[in-house]
């Protein structure tokens, strides 16, 4: 099993998520993670990266083909494709010496300040998604919430 | 001109060349109805419940190859669509199904009537909606018929709310509207090639056709290729009348329950030319020794079944009409007449050897011989349906179709109570023909309250019920794998089915000796009404032969 991507375009209308999504569900895959964009066509761009075989994505494939609402569904290939997640991170009520180490730790990540206000910091960061993983990992004892985009993959080809 | 949204519905559908509709009216679709009261160019057939009106649209469309239409209320009446529907799919009937819904107002606030239509008919639909303004009426009227025709035909959903069928708008009728994608219909030449060199290569061809066949209409080029080959040809159940079945090349139905020949045919052949099948598990078996010694040729429509099932070494992804003139262009001038006479002589000389036996003349009587006497009664434009169990498989086994579009069966679902409302649509469909269902007991009670819709609208149905006092197919299976533990398959001597049909003012009559089924049978036809033949037959006869679930298509329990 190994991670796959999925690319489709479809018609921007209710209900054509859970027309995708259920797709999986049926066959029992989970999907790990979905982001939706609207290109400037008006169509929208569903990107999703689940886990399964070679047999099972191809039929997938298919299957998402066949829906009405979707006009294409790309595979894409992980090592051939820029991928970015966004994490924004706000921070429980911090003393200046917390918040000093905060921002510090945040900065060093390339990641940026958004707003700090009565001791609650909020923060951006963004990367490959091993990276986010790890910062919020290390950054969590100062974390009270946490809110991320899933993958967002384009293929360079 | 301004219209509402009710007149719009019934302007649509005469534009699409509806003329019969099969429905049950309700407060969610009361304007709709108040419209269809001064509408006369739709005949309006109201059934008894809305699962009837669903097969019965879905009978109409395998009859006829036209949409078949069924109307109802919200709510329950909307969720009764839901066996019918799912039926429907799971064969690529052409079902087009409109419910009314409640206002838009009050959608998602659990208001009276309502259910949640959009997503409850979503995975059993090839594609529903919900009209959310008046204006775009046209549009989805437009796109639920091209969508259930096109390509894999299939069942679309309409949720129509109350208020948008009283609303009103300037609309063009029929909106010009185009499927957002492209079906590819042509196979690519390569493709063929790569066909015709498999072909050209086997020594001992065999040609599978399923309903894909018949939904192209390409039965004509089925028979025309296998004449060509010397191929013999096994049908699946949907496949059944895609050749004539005494046409010496054809071999009946393969898989579970099929012909031994035809099973034997599949498991010696070198080469296995599938059209418009999706290797259901009752058709093949064990797939890993299913056809162990062929290459497959897989011709669909479809692409999500190529490759779904069987890994077939060339895959055509065509219209079967056009993939199978495709072959018969290439390979007229390639193919040397002869070859494979050995493998034809094979074929025929199990067939001669392999017969299944019809003549019991045992009291009570032995179904085989029922339906020997069914074949020799009906002529070959008759229309024969079934219900769901023994009584579909001995007609699937025994009964010989003719042509295409003339037996009808539910396959993939397996409905019990489908029979009787699908006999019913398809003799709307097709007036002219003789309609006969065959029936078992248990599966004619789950719809029987049909015989009022067939009385009151003069439906003339014949029901032939194999009445064994048993969910005979259960029985069937726990006689042969649980230990004749018959846990709750028998099902009492009730009703009487005489009195059942005399009830509803139809014909009945009761048959219990073998010398009795001609003529009673031709008695229910030309009575001209609907009929009910009680049929009193052998409780412990079993559909034989036998391939038990998931086993091998050459190890029948005979």
């Amino acid at each position: 099993m190994t991670t796959r991507i999925f690319s489709i375009l479809c018609e921007n209308v209710p209900g054509v998520m859970m027309r995708v999504s259920r797709c999986f569900t049926r066959r029992q895959i989970n999907i790990d993670s979905i982001t939706v964009g609207i290109e400037p066509s008006g169509l929208a761009r569903m990107i999703l990266s689940f886990q399964a075989d070679d047999r099972t994505t191809e039929y997938l494939r298919k299957v998402l083909e066949r829906l009405i609402p979707v006009i294409s569904v790309e595979v894409i290939d992980p090592a051939r494709a820029a991928v970015r997640e966004v994490a924004l991170l706000k921070s429980r009520r911090l003393d200046d010496r917390e918040t000093m180490e905060f921002v510090q730790k945040v900065e060093e990540r390339s990641g940026r300040m958004l707003e700090i206000k009565e001791g609650v910091a909020i923060a951006e960061l963004s990367g490959e998604h091993s990276k986010v993983e790890e910062a919020v990992k290390e950054l969590s004892p100062y974390l009270k919430e946490v809110a991320r985009s899933g993958q967002v993959y384009l293929s360079r080809e | 001109m301004e219209l509402t949204g009710s007149q719009i519905l019934w302007k649509c559908l005469k534009a699409e060349g509806v003329k019969e509709v099969f429905g049950i009216p309700g407060g969610a679709i009361i304007h709709a109805y108040d419209t269809l009261y001064s509408e006369t160019e739709i005949r309006h057939i109201l059934v008894r419940h809305e699962q009837a009106a669903a097969h019965a649209a879905d009978g109409y469309a395998r009859a006829s190859g036209r949409p078949g239409v069924c109307v109802t209320t919200s709510g329950p009446g909307a969720t009764n669509l839901v066996t019918g529907i799912l039926n429907a799919y799971m064969d690529s009937s052409p079902v087009v199904a409109i419910s009314g819904q409640v206002s838009t107002s009050l959608l998602g606030l659990d208001a009276f009537q309502e259910a949640d239509m959009l997503s409850i008919m979503l995975p059993i639909t090839k594609h529903n909606f919900i009209v959310q303004r008046v204006e775009d009426l046209p549009r989805t009227i437009r796109l639920a018929f091209l969508i259930s025709l096109t390509g894999r035909p299939g069942p679309v959903h309409i949720d129509l709310p109350r208020d948008i069928q009283s609303a009103k708008a300037e609309v063009e009728i029929p909106a010009q509207v185009e499927l957002p994608k492209h079906i590819r219909l042509d196979p690519k030449p390569y493709e063929i090639l790569q066909a015709v060199n498999l072909i050209l290569k086997s020594e001992r061809p065999l040609i599978m056709a399923g309903g894909g066949v018949i939904l192209s209409g390409a039965s004509p080029e089925l028979v025309e290729l296998a004449e060509l080959t010397g191929a013999p040809v096994v049908t699946t159940l949907q496949g059944k009348g895609s050749i004539p079945e005494d046409h010496p090349l054809c071999l009946g139905m393969l898989g579970m329950h099929g012909r031994m020949v035809a099973n034997l045919a599949v498991s010696e052949c070198d080469l296995l030319l599938a059209v418009g099948v999706r290797f259901s598990d009752r058709s093949t078996g064990d797939v890993k020794h299913f056809a162990p010694r062929a290459r497959i040729i897989h011709i669909d429509i479809d692409p999500v079944e190529l490759g779904k099932i069987v890994r077939p070494e060339v895959v055509i992804r065509a219209d079967a009409k056009r993939a199978l003139r495709a072959i018969i262009q290439a390979l007229v001038s390639r193919w040397q007449r002869g070859r494979g006479e050995e493998w034809g002589k094979r074929i025929q000389q199990m067939k001669r050897e392999l017969a299944p036996r019809m003549d019991y003349d045992e009291i009570p009587l032995k179904p085989q011989r029922v339906i020997k006497e069914i074949n020799e009664t009906l002529g070959p434009d008759a229309i024969l349906v079934t219900e769901v169990g023994q009584c579909e498989m001995w007609a699937a086994h025994f009964y010989c179709t003719r042509k295409p579009r003339h037996f009808i069966a539910s396959g993939g679902l397996g409905t019990m109570g489908f029979g009787f409302p699908a006999s019913m649509g398809a003799k709307v469909a097709r007036p002219d023909h003789t309609v006969v269902n065959i029936a078992g007991d248990g599966s004619f009670l789950m719809n029987s309250q049909e015989l009022a819709t067939c009385v009151v609208n003069n439906i003339a149905v014949a029901n032939c019920i194999f009445n064994n006092r048993y969910l005979g197919m259960v029985k069937q299976w726990q006689d042969l794998f649980f230990g004749k533990r018959r846990s709750q398959t028998y099902l009492g001597e009730s009703p009487d089915f005489v009195k059942l049909a005399e009830a509803y003012g139809a014909w009945g009559d009761r048959v219990e000796r073998p010398g009795e089924i001609k003529e009673k049978l031709k008695q229910a036809i030309e009575s001209g009404k609907p009929a009910v033949l009680d049929i009193l037959i052998d409780p412990d006869e079993h559909v034989l032969p036998m391939v038990p679930a998931g086993g091998r298509l050459d190890q029948m329990l005979t």
